[in-house]
């Protein structure tokens, strides 16, 4: 570990020995004195299900090869990846509830703070879940949209699948997946089934389990699908926008509120609410007002919507609170770091937890709710003011590091700029090189830093090389926010790093699309909530040309990989037929079985697979060959 | 006269051990030149040179107490086992798998298996004696031992002890407990 860098990114490099001449621990400091981690654990053999455990099995098999119940290596290993696979799944399908319920509150006039920003896009949504939304009132559709999709929480006949599954994956898909018995009928029936059917006793063939298991990770696609469609009504589709990111977005003369987490029904309403307080701040002594940035995916859905500038990704949020200048750190749910509160008590920055299931021990709560946002805002916001008049301007430290970032492709930006080229058929160009050769396939990068290597140097490593050979690239969540920050998300990333065809195909799209140059090297497609909006590109072009996903020159790669909603994203995608990279060693090499049966059977079952890979060079050569591979199939 | 150094050994606290095996598996790495993912994955048999203990409600790892007149070295018939350099070194190779140091081992500390990974035409079995070697055959160009277990120790139950700063710590330690109690009665 003290051998291997810990970032490549300047700004925390800078950070990092003020922080430790200061005393102040970081993440990196507690992975450093976590060392060495438990072997057993790291293969994923070790079962607390029960209280008869822990057990723990010995892979060297000397000692026990079965847990206290006789349960086996296969066994434990599938029900721990299995149990993984649906917390990401809960996870994500409770932030998708939560916007489901807001646009039912929008529907019935209960939540004033919100309204429907994209109506064409709602009544897109109506159509696809065939609810036949012509001619009915905005707001009837927004209702009947809503209870659509909380249907699919509630459905109870296990023979009709969730509506945002079935209608936003190729039929050929489906049916497949419904013959293998893993297409999901309610997001919240298949979490609790896998928890049921994993508490001991239960299912304990590995690879049953591991069905289990890829169901609940097509529940996890549904919830994350509705999600992203629905945050879309409710606060604009994303459109591509021209920003900042890394540490240097921060302000010295302004009131600089970072807000972190995964959800926008707040921060959405934070930014609202910002803007008309910008005088009180300034009353404050706060030349510049008020300044907004991102961290994490709560930071991916304002950059991509508002243009907010992205302070940082997962792995340096507690460098945020170290440069002293961070007046108020806003979280709501997810990937933060309960590290941030005993750091922030080093300065006067204040922590505020927003929801009532998220808590952190020292923070300031300010609960939220939908129908009284605006007064929960205003409050966030002038608690960021009244920390900003304690601002200790000597523990200032603001790294003098940021980058230009476009984000904001969302599909429809997408399709957008394609029609540019052709407005007939938008999807000819992008099909057109992709048979031609010129873009020899598509990435999707998602997800995730993890202290086990080195921060945002496999996503940069991998795309430079991918880039090389004409692979275009998408990105979410914190792997967007590596080349947001690190400069691979802008026009003068294309030409210095893009293949001569890609670079071609990049700047005919972005002359047409009014770029006054190329697209940029890799496409902000959002956070890590929103990685369905890539699959909506790929089954477009998967219908188009009449195929399956399990034939398109298309992989994804999470290789810094950390969350169980990581897990659970990697898994849908290989149950969609992706190739999809993993850059960490999961906690499944204790079991051959699982692990043949992810990295090996499931082509055969799904046409997807995982490739573990933790060598970036290497796991970019075996992500162009899986493209070749795929090529060859369809004879380009 | 040369001074020869007395042997280190590793001591357990068993107080801190929580028997998570992590210096098992540590030690059985460290053995086998790969990594942990690598052999479980190629399903290699790795062998541990210690092992982890339960007593009543104690738990601890056993392994080579290096002793200063080691029975397994004056016992082994083909020179194996022998001292050299303050470690009681084992030679796997010379071993013949005759279990003579097991039996004479007062702490248990050898155990005799077979390497099914060795493919070698042997005409008998293929056992040999393992021990802890203090991870000798990990030591650097700058002589530090450095014993893989301790490293891996989350509790920091086990230290590689150096006898004779060991003992010096013990003596001191007497030493300020003596002088307490002389001040204590003076007063
Ligand atoms: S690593 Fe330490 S705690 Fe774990 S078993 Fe070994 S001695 Fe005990
Ligand atoms: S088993 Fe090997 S090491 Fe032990 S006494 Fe016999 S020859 Fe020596
Ligand atoms: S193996 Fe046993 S007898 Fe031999 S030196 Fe170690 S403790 Fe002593
Ligand atoms: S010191 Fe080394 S050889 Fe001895 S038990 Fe520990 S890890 Fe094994």
């Amino acid at each position: 570990m003290s051998k291997m860098n810990k970032t490549i990114d300047p700004a925390v490099n800078y950070l990092l020995p003020l922080a430790k001449k200061a005393g102040l621990e970081t993440a990196w400091d507690r992975y450093e004195a976590m060392q060495p981690q438990c072997g057993f654990g790291e293969l994923g053999i070790c079962c607390r299900i029960c209280w008869k455990g822990p057990c723990r099995i010995d892979p060297f098999g000397n000692g026990p090869q079965r847990g206290v119940c006789g349960a086996d290596a296969h066994t434990i290993v599938a029900r721990n990846l299995s149990r993984m696979i649906v917390a990401g799944a809960a996870a994500h399908s409770e932030h998708g509830r939560h916007v489901a319920l807001t646009l039912l509150e929008v529907g019935e006039g209960h939540a004033p703070a919100y309204q429907i920003k994209d109506e064409q896009k709602l009544r897109d949504i109506a159509e696809k879940l065939n609810l036949s939304p012509a001619g009915k009132d905005i707001k009837q559709v927004a209702k009947e949209v809503a209870l659509a999709s909380l249907e699919d929480f509630s459905r109870q006949k296990h023979s009709i699948p969730c509506n945002w599954a079935k209608e936003t994956m190729s039929a050929e898909r489906v049916d497949k997946l419904a013959k293998l018995g893993v297409m999901p009928h309610n997001i919240d029936a298949v979490i609790t089934e896998i928890m049921g059917r994993t508490h001991v006793g239960c299912d304990a063939d590995a690879v049953n389990v591991l069905l289990g298991g890829l169901k609940g990770a097509l529940a996890d696609y549904t919830g994350m699908y509705l999600s992203t469609e629905l945050s879309d009504v409710l606060f604009g589709t994303p459109e591509p926008v021209v920003t900042a990111a890394n540490l240097g977005v921060l302000k010295k003369d302004a009131v600089n509120i970072a807000v972190h987490g995964h959800n926008p029904l707040l921060s959405e309403i934070i930014c609202d609410v910002a803007l008309k307080m910008n005088e009180e701040a300034k009353k404050a002594g706060a030349k510049e007002g008020i300044n907004i940035v991102g961290i994490c995916c709560t930071g991916n859905e304002v950059m991509m919507r508002r243009g907010i500038p992205l302070a940082t990704n997962y792995l340096s949020q507690e460098l945020a609170i170290i440069t002293g200048a961070v007046d108020a750190m806003v979280v709501d749910v997810q990937c933060i770091m309960p590290a941030i509160t005993s750091l922030a008590e080093c300065f006067h920055t204040q922590v505020i937890t927003t929801m009532r299931e998220n808590k952190i021990t020292g923070a300031t709560h300010i609960e939220f709710h939908e129908d009284s946002a605006f007064d929960s805002a205003k409050k966030i916001v002038e608690v960021a003011i009244d920390a900003f008049k304690r601002r200790d301007n000597r523990k200032v430290n603001i790294p003098d590091y940021k980058q230009t970032a476009i984000a904001g492709f969302s599909a429809e930006a997408i399709m957008a700029a394609l029609s540019k080229v052709n407005a007939k058929d938008p999807l000819k160009p992008l099909i057109d090189n992709i048979v031609n050769g010129n873009i020899q396939g598509i990435a999707l990068f998602a997800g995730c830093n993890n202290p086990q290597v080195t921060q945002d140097n496999n996503f940069i490593t991998i795309a430079k090389e991918l880039a090389k050979n004409n692979v275009l690239m998408l990105a979410t969540g914190c792997g967007a926010g590596a080349f947001a920050k690190n400069g691979l998300m802008t026009q003068e990333a294309t030409e210095a790093y893009a293949g001569d065809s890609l670079k071609a195909v990049l700047t005919a799209i972005g002359k047409a699309a009014g770029f006054n140059g190329p697209l940029p090297l890799v496409l902000h497609m959002g956070s890590c909530v929103d990685n369905t909006r890539a699959v909506k590109v790929a089954v477009a072009v998967a219908d188009n040309l009449g195929v399956d996903l399990d034939k398109l020159p298309v992989v994804a790669s999470a290789p810094e990989a950390m969350a169980e909603k990581a897990v659970a994203i990697g898994t849908w995608a290989v149950a969609l037929g992706l190739p999809t990279h993993i850059g960490i060693v999961p906690q499944i090499m204790g079991s051959s079985v699982v692990a043949e049966f992810l990295t090996e059977k499931a082509k055969d079952l799904l046409g997807g697979y995982f490739i573990v890979e933790t060598d970036p060079e290497k796991a970019a050569d075996q992500l162009f060959t899986a493209i070749k591979e795929r090529r060859k199939g369809l004879g380009i | 006269m040369v001074r020869v150094k007395e042997n280190f050994f590793i001591y357990a606290d068993p107080r801190k051990c929580l028997g998570c095996k992590n210096c098992e598996l540590a030690c059985a790495i460290a053995h086998a030149d790969c990594d942990l993912q690598t052999a479980v994955t190629k399903g290699l048999q790795l062998q541990p040179r210690n092992l982890v203990v339960q007593v009543d409600d104690m738990v601890m790892p056993i392994q080579c107490r290096q002793c200063e007149d080691a029975p397994c070295a004056l016992a082994c018939p083909t020179g194996a086992i022998y001292q050299e350099d303050g470690f009681v070194k084992i030679n796997e190779g010379n071993c013949i798998g005759c279990k003579v140091c097991t039996m004479v081992c007062p702490f248990g500390a050898i155990s005799i298996t077979k390497d099914i990974n060795d493919n070698s035409n042997y005409r008998t079995k293929k056992a040999k004696a393992r021990k802890c070697d203090l991870c000798f055959s990990r030591i650097q160009d700058n002589n530090e031992v450095s014993c893989a277990c301790v490293e891996a120790c989350p509790t920091k139950a086990i230290m590689l002890v150096d006898y004779e700063s060991y003992r010096k710590k013990l003596i001191e330690e007497r030493g300020k407990e003596l002088v307490r109690a002389h001040t204590k009665t003076k007063v």
